[in-house]
């Protein structure tokens, strides 16, 4: 077996339907800017369009336009509203995939490292039994809210992003970019689940972020220790991490912003090993990118579009 | 007065040790003999071949999670990575207890090269149509393997002055047995035609021939834990 693997051979039986992760990391360069969102996106229509076939987003795709997905990542989980059950379900279906990428992430570690110190090793493997029961729970929770493995596509750009081939950076990216994303995730759906009242939901998840806490802790220490005595390495290492941070902030969703869906999890990460310095920093480089307005905007324009283009053809 | 051979209590009358009364105190007696097959340096080798094994079992089970389609393998997997740890720092702590030095918990040490190269040849299937291929070289072969060595080591050691290596061979035989279980599981329910079958049966003959002829994970092995599981 080879050391060293590529987002795309991620394994997955028939019921998953992969997507390229390119609308995803593109927001992460995206200025506040409707033209801009909208150009950037209008080229990726097609591979949107093919990717929903047969899934359950293909309705959201013809509701919503080609746009969907942000529309959805950009918007706070609200018991109000009418899309709730679908925002839900694909919310729940992300998380899902993004532990099973978890799972491979750190077991990679394990692979990719073999001479890196036990306790490295140890910590990895334990990862590795936690990320597994968190798929376990969220296939549960999934189920939960009236969904299914594979109703949605998935695209691995956590995996994409996070997983260096580096050890320290491997570490950053997995332990603290994508594990402190789990953190933020998982404090809003816990806020979420006290809102309506869903005990079961609440208290799985309240479970699952005291595991986050400690995945990330492992990458605080192990960024530490693999870094010592080399600032250079380590000034790397984090430069590595904010910019996988920037691009799992989703062009903004994920932020201190007063319209973030995902607000940051302050108290989590400082328990985590976050220092004050970091969690300052990434409230800078979540906080750009485009508002949710632009989004909104940007989508209700590709949705007319996307209208336009299917009336000619149907012409 | 009757007879009957005294045990201490919680003990039943298949445990390997009985317990004559032999004193007018009643003491029962401990049955056990002192003297074992392996001396404290064979002893600590040994251990440090177990460990290289669990250590690269761990290693390997980590980097399949991601190259095994089947979502219930890949998170059975999961945990068992995570047992294998377990089962490597075990033994690992048990080093400096046998004479190796304060540093000797983490090390890990292949018989022979035939065993190291066999651990590799397990770890060798990497495409997702191969999950056949990889679980049964670990679990149809090297597992099974490893659990006649430690069950047949938990009896022949001394029962006394070993008794630490004992009690960790019987927790890793515990998580093993499990493992050997949940192999054969996932192999039934994968190996549904003829073919795959084969697949199975060819695979465990390859592996076991070349286990056979480096001698097993402490290389000096000749006897049944090579048989069919
Ligand atoms: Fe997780
Ligand atoms: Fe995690």
């Amino acid at each position: 077996m080879k050391r060293f693997i590529n987002h795309e051979e991620l394994a997955r039986d028939s019921r998953f339907v992969r997507q390229d992760s390119a609308m995803v990391t593109i927001l992460a360069q995206v200025p506040d800017d409707v033209d801009t969102l909208v150009e950037l996106l209008d080229k990726l229509t097609p591979m949107i369009e093919k990717s929903v076939q047969g899934t359950e987003a293909a309705p959201l795709f013809e509701a919503y336009g080609p746009a969907f997905m942000l529309v959805t990542l950009n918007e706070p989980l609200n018991p109000d509203d009418p899309a709730l059950d679908s925002r839900l379900r694909q919310r729940f279906h992300g998380i899902f995939a993004g532990e099973l990428q978890a799972l491979e992430g750190a077991g990679r570690s394990l692979w990719d490292f073999p001479d890196a110190p036990w306790e490295f090793k140890m910590n990895m493997a334990r990862q590795c039994w936690d990320e597994t029961r968190h798929v376990q729970i969220f296939e549960k929770l999934l189920d939960h809210v009236g969904g299914w493995v594979g109703m949605y596509p998935e695209s691995s750009f956590l995996f994409e992003c996070a997983c260096s081939d580096d050890p320290a950076m491997r570490v950053a990216g997995v332990n603290r970019g994508l594990e402190g994303l789990a953190c933020d995730v998982f404090r809003d759906m816990i806020r979420y689940a006290e809102k309506v009242g869903d005990e079961k939901m609440r208290q799985a998840i309240d479970y699952v972020l005291a595991d986050e806490l400690t995945h990330v802790r492992f990458g605080s220490d192990w960024v530490r220790e693999f870094t010592k005595d080399d600032p250079e390495y380590l000034e790397r290492t984090q430069e590595f991490r904010r910019s996988v941070d920037k691009q799992f902030s989703l062009g903004g969703a994920r932020s201190n912003r007063e319209d973030a869906a995902i607000p940051i999890a302050w108290e989590d990460r400082k328990d985590a090993g976050f220092t004050e310095e970091e969690l300052q920093e990434l409230v800078e480089l979540s906080g750009g990118g485009p508002s949710r307005e632009t989004m909104r905007e940007a989508a209700r324009i590709l949705l007319e579009r996307h209208r336009a283009r299917s009336q000619e053809a149907g012409a | 007065m009757s007879e009957a051979i005294r045990m201490y209590p919680g003990a039943g009358p298949d445990e390997r040790t009985t317990f004559d009364a032999y004193s007018a105190f009643d003491v029962p007696a401990d049955l056990r003999e002192l003297h074992g097959r392996y001396d404290v340096e064979t002893t600590a080798r040994r251990v440090r071949n177990f460990r290289y094994a669990h250590e690269w079992m761990m290693m390997i089970g980590g980097g399949w999670v991601a190259t095994i389609p089947e979502l219930p393998v890949k998170t059975g997997l999961g945990k068992i990575v995570w047992d294998d740890a377990q089962s490597a720092d075990q033994l690992g702590r048990r080093l400096p207890e046998l004479r190796c030095g304060k540093r000797s918990v983490t090390t890990s040490e292949a018989a022979n090269e035939g065993f190291a190269a066999l651990v590799q040849e397990v770890a060798e299937p990497e495409s997702p149509d191969l999950t056949i291929e990889k679980i049964t070289g670990m679990f149809d072969v090297l597992k099974p393997h490893l659990l006649a060595v430690y069950d047949r080591m938990g009896r022949e050691t001394d029962q006394i002055s070993d008794a630490p290596t004992i009690e960790i061979l019987d927790d890793v035989v515990r998580r093993t047995r499990k493992h050997i279980a949940w192999g054969d599981e996932v192999l039934g329910r994968l190996c549904d035609t003829e073919a795959r079958r084969e697949r199975r049966g060819k695979r465990a003959q390859e592996m076991r021939t070349k286990l056979e002829a480096c001698g097993g994970v402490t290389g000096t092995i000749t006897d049944e834990s090579f048989g069919a599981h």
